[in-house]
């Protein structure tokens, strides 16, 4: 005949949780420690691939080139406020298909940041950055 | 009543505490993002009129020195992560799956980020270009 085993007395088999707090917290510092919970920013550049041979640019479309400390807008030398005003006028924003693309070039010494400025500017007025980097034996 | 309070001293109910630090551990695992610390000491560059992005899967980043690194390992030329967008973006059919997260340090020069700009759109991933806000929309 099957025998009960007898009760044991209450609270014997229970699983010590006097220390879990303490791992609940070290936890938490940690998390707390370690996590970015801000967004990253920036911008988001679907930009046009392939060579200039393969897609003829129009004429019309607008160039801004970077070299140095200097910005040339349609082999026009300006300012950046000058250029910014330009871009404004265009009202890319309103436009649609390639109208939207603005050639960003660049020549000798340019930092990132005058590079990423230009392309958010061009991105904020509603344009279409297309690069237009040095390749071997032409340009891309 | 003066007497008890000699004798018992006041008792902080701590049994629901860990619930509680559990609770918070499960929203700031959820909240972390440890990947995104990949590049952490680079300088970004800033510009006005920033939105704000979701992170995407394909990471490039390029530091001060103009290492680059693409997926957290470093690579040696821009053709490597040409090829290896191209790779990871093969089977991506949305737009938003063919982001790839540019993180360049803002002193790099033209002759290192053009090259990595270039691969990024030859590979066919969009670049999401990560930088500081600054100020208002123009």
């Amino acid at each position: 005949m099957y025998k009960f085993p007898k009760k044991k007395m209450l609270g014997q088999d229970a699983v010590p949780t006097t220390s879990l707090a303490d791992m609940m917290f070290l936890l938490l510092i940690f998390f707390i420690m370690t996590t970015t919970l801000t967004r990253v920013t920036g911008i988001v550049s679907d930009m046009p691939a392939g060579s200039k041979a393969q897609q003829p640019q129009s004429e019309k479309t607008p160039m801004i080139s970077l070299h140095d400390n200097k910005i040339t807008m349609n082999d026009k030398d300006m300012t950046r406020e000058e250029m910014e005003r330009t871009l404004k006028g265009m009202k890319l924003e309103q436009k649609s298909g390639n109208a939207k693309v603005v050639i960003l070039a660049t020549e000798g010494d340019v930092s990132y940041q005058d590079y990423y400025q230009t392309m958010a500017f061009i991105q904020n007025c509603g344009g279409i950055v297309a690069i237009e980097s040095e390749e071997e034996g032409g340009t891309k | 009543m003066n007497r008890m309070s000699r004798h018992e001293l006041p008792v902080v109910p701590t049994a629901n505490l860990v619930d509680i630090a559990i609770l918070l551990i499960i929203f700031y695992m959820a909240c972390s993002n440890f990947v995104s610390q990949q590049g952490a000491a680079l300088k970004l560059p800033r510009a006005n009129g920033l939105e704000k992005l979701s992170e995407p899967l394909v990471l490039v980043a390029i530091d001060s020195q103009g290492a680059i690194t693409f997926q957290g390992r470093p690579v040696s030329s821009a053709a490597d992560i040409e090829s290896g967008v191209a790779e990871l973006l093969k089977d991506k059919t949305t737009d938003e799956m063919r982001h790839v997260m540019l993180r360049c340090d803002a002193a790099v020069s033209r002759r290192v980020f053009e090259p990595v700009l270039n691969a990024i759109v030859q590979g066919g991933g969009i670049v999401v270009a990560v930088g500081e806000k600054t100020g208002e929309q123009p």
